[in-house]
């Protein structure tokens, strides 16, 4: 019975450790609003980590910009070396909802009349 | 803490992890979550052992294999966290989760240390433990369920803060 009792405490906590994901995965912590901004690249791309990055200087702030991840990112010709610091750029995607944190989930980047679309399926 | 993220980040561990390749991240944590399943995999059953269930197999038995099989996991993902961790560390910094996840693995392996030096895991082989030793493997069988699971669960959570 104790043993039975454990068990199902065990498989509760388990349980309660998984359901937030559900809540967290995607795109669900950004605004379903489209959202541009124009700015000038302040730290040039990164292909590290789970997703790409990049940071740019706008309305004041610097915000920081997720891209997709590093290999979808660099398929879609944005890699390092692609845009240089101080240029001035537009991005497109969609900004967190937190509206206390400068950071958007970037769809497309576009620099010197070309863009860069890192989510080709998205709107 | 952020003096040794930063360290971390600029560590050539963390330099390696962000400058060879696209898919170095991702196969890294492919290593990661390998060895977090290992290590749970066979905690699990040994847990589920001292917690009472298959008292019929000897404890012996169920420690030999699960042992080494939980130490190997753990190892690969102690290793490959670090790098993951050494990516971007710094921006870890101030994650709440991160500070649920170490604490309930220093408590998991406190557990380990302490389990392993009470008499009745030492005597495993016997066949006959008395109450008082079932329920002090008892105890360890939840508290490892619970720290384990618990540095499970909000390291997955760590991604989505």
């Amino acid at each position: 019975m104790q043993t039975r009792r454990s068990i199902s405490m065990a498989l509760a906590a388990f349980v309660m450790a998984v359901l937030p994901a559900a809540a967290h995965h995607g795109w669900s912590g950004n605004a379903q609003e489209e959202f541009e901004l124009t700015g000038t690249v302040e730290q040039a791309v990164s292909l590290a980590g789970p997703h790409a990055t990049m940071k740019i200087r706008a309305q004041g702030q610097v915000w920081d910009l997720t891209l997709a991840p590093p290999a979808r990112t660099q398929a879609a010709g944005l890699n390092e070396k692609a845009i240089p610091v101080g240029a001035q750029v537009k991005i497109h995607g969609h900004r967190n909802s937190d509206p206390k944190r400068f950071e958007v989930k970037t769809e497309r980047v576009t620099w010197n009349g070309k863009t860069f679309n890192v989510y080709p399926d998205r709107d | 803490m952020i003096h040794f993220l930063a360290w971390l980040e600029n560590s050539m561990l963390g330099h390696a992890m962000r400058h060879s390749g696209v898919w170095t991240y991702g196969v890294v944590n492919l290593g990661h979550i390998l060895g977090v399943a290992t290590l749970f995999g066979a905690v699990l059953v040994l847990d589920l052992r001292l917690l009472g269930l298959w008292r019929t197999v000897p404890l012996s038995s169920i420690a030999g294999p699960t042992v080494p099989v939980a130490t190997t996991g753990f190892v690969v993902a102690a290793l490959t966290g670090v790098g993951l961790l050494a990516t971007k560390a710094t921006e870890y910094a101030g994650n709440p989760f991160l500070l649920i996840k170490f604490p309930a693995i220093a408590v998991a392996l406190l557990n380990v240390a302490v389990v392993t030096s009470r008499p009745a895991w030492k005597q495993m082989a016997r066949p006959d433990p008395t109450p008082g030793e079932r329920r002090v493997l008892a105890i360890g069988g939840a508290v490892s369920l619970a720290a384990w699971l618990t540095a499970i669960g909000a390291g997955r959570m760590i991604g989505y803060w």
